[in-house]
């Protein structure tokens, strides 16, 4: 099996033998930050508890990138995501371009999102387009 | 606090100067102010550098070229902000009667950049989203696509600080570029993020300038420019952004917003009626359009309007980047926040040229740079407001 290692330390923990998001939630002022980090970014409380984030949320905006970035070969959707607790993630989209509108509902996947040349698998997240039939806009 | 004067200033001209290092480029931006201000550069008390991908210590090694050595000098990172931080510490310094006259440089060269690490879009290295392909055009495409959604600009509208720019640009002897464009030509250039395309994002650019500040005794004993008005810097503001959550709207950026009032109100203006040019940055087109209402040139909501009424071109009630802007006189990133600073004194002045904004008084040179994972992006603006 080849190697795999996460896109971004800390931004995804294995859970009941899946890799989910985890973010930190303050027990002083409630906000959910993502990624993890070493005090509350709001209010800089150290009573933050590990906390996996909310898998569906909605497009805030998002952009087209029609020019290679890094790994990643063009269309690039990228968009930033509002989660029902409040916090704003950045993800890529894996959708046809035509089919991705703001506001829409969205749900994290976790997988490869790019292959080192040496064969080393990044693991990372990215968004889909919610079904209708789980809640999301009809097509 | 104590006034502080400019006393003289110097750029090279922006473009591509692959042949000279950033030293050769800062070198000839502070000569060239220190000719202008017709002073020894052994008078400087302290001396700071604004760059972001420059080797180390570049101010060590661009004024010891001049014979400067032996004084307090420090290098800032600050995004595209970093030049603006150079001429805010420089500031600060004389306006808190830690020194009298010094010197605020700027400089960058991308094309050594480019060679380091090659060409391709900038994103914040080691950052999460840019790891996830966020860069500064995808960033600044979402500005544009929510000015569309909420403001009702259409894209004529997102084009023209690009079209304005490059226009005023055919006249200013530093600019990049001396090339006129119409909406269909800059659609009609490659798209690099919907709806920017190349021709509404600013170049890749070498370059340097410098600025030498005083105090209002150091102004009245040393400045030989009797012709020139004197011109204060009367406000300098760095404003760093907060914590991003979901109730962050880009089209109203705090760091803008409260930086810019927080600078009229250090300077005693009303942006509605007081400031006579804005040179701001213009990264990308889209980027002007929305900076007019939350810099308060306009009421919320009426950028679209202000820009479609003319107001902001060359004779218009409030020019922004009549120099030609980002888009055309190019952006080394460290240079352009000293260099928007030297623009605004150049049209207080009356050096413009044929750039020149008739009797302008007041003016006001804006930054605004770092797109990170976790804070309201950009990250930190950089205001001065200066005065005659």
């Amino acid at each position: 099996m080849s190697k795999q290692v996460i896109f971004y330390p800390g931004a995804l923990e294995e859970r009941d033998g899946k890799l989910v998001q985890v973010g930190h939630k303050c027990r002083d002022c409630g906000k959910t930050s993502y990624p993890a980090v070493e005090l509350c970014p709001f209010c800089s409380s150290g009573h933050t508890e590990k906390v996996p984030l909310s898998t569906v949320g909605a497009v805030f905006s998002y952009s087209v990138t029609r020019v290679p970035v890094g790994p990643f070969k063009p269309p690039i959707l990228g968009g930033y995501i509002d989660l029902p607790e409040g916090t704003r993630v950045f993800g890529q989209i894996r959708a046809r371009v035509e089919d991705v509108k703001t506001g829409m509902k969205v749900k994290v996947e976790t997988g490869v999102i790019w292959t080192e040349k040496d064969g080393t698998e990044v693991l990372g997240y990215y968004y889909v387009p919610l079904q209708a039939e789980e809640g999301g806009a009809k097509r | 606090m104590r006034d502080v004067y400019v006393l003289g200033i110097g750029q090279t001209i922006f473009g591509k100067h692959g042949d000279l290092t950033v030293n050769d480029l800062g070198a000839a931006a502070a000569l060239a102010a220190v000719r202008d201000a017709e002073i020894s550069p052994k008078a400087f008390q302290t001396a700071y550098c604004g760059t972001i991908f420059s080797p180390p210590t570049p101010v060590q090694s661009i004024l010891f070229r001049l014979g400067v050595d032996r004084i307090p000098m420090v290098t800032v990172e600050n995004a595209c902000a970093s030049g603006s931080s150079a001429v805010h510490l420089l500031y600060r310094d004389i306006a808190l009667g830690a020194c009298d006259v010094g010197i605020a440089l700027g400089v960058e060269s991308l094309s050594a950049y480019n060679r380091k690490v090659g060409k391709g879009l900038l994103a914040i290295e080691g950052d999460l989203q840019g790891r996830l392909a966020l860069t500064m055009p995808s960033f600044f495409a979402k500005l544009c696509n929510r000015l569309m959604e909420k403001r009702g600009a259409t894209i004529e509208d997102i084009c023209y600080p690009s079209v304005k720019n490059h226009k005023a640009g055919m006249t200013n002897p530093y600019s990049q570029y001396k090339t006129e464009v119409t909406v269909a030509d800059i659609m009609a250039s490659p798209m690099i993020a919907d709806p920017i395309t190349v021709l509404q994002c600013c170049p890749q650019s070498d370059g340097a300038a410098a600025v030498i500040l005083c105090s209002e005794a150091y102004y009245k004993k040393n400045n030989r420019k009797e012709h020139r008005p004197p011109v204060k810097v009367a406000a300098s503001v760095i404003s760093v952004s907060g914590a991003e959550d979901a109730s962050f709207d880009p089209l109203e950026m705090e760091v803008m917003i409260k930086g810019a009032r927080s600078a009229y109100e250090t300077a005693g203006v009303d942006p509605a009626k007081d400031i006579d040019v804005v040179e701001l940055h213009d990264a990308f087109s889209g980027e002007e359009l929305a900076a007019y209402e939350m810099l308060g040139l306009c009421k919320r909501g009426e950028g679209v309007a202000l820009a479609r009424s003319g107001a902001v071109e060359l004779g218009g009630r409030i020019p922004v980047n009549p120099s030609g802007g980002l888009l055309s006189m190019g952006h080394p990133l460290g240079a352009s926040g000293v260099r928007v600073v030297i623009e605004v004194a150049r049209q207080l002045w009356g050096e413009a040229g044929a750039n020149q904004v008739k009797g302008a008084r007041v003016g006001m040179a804006q930054m605004l740079g770092g797109v990170l994972t976790g804070l309201e992006s950009p990250v930190v603006a950089g205001i001065q407001i200066l005065k005659k």
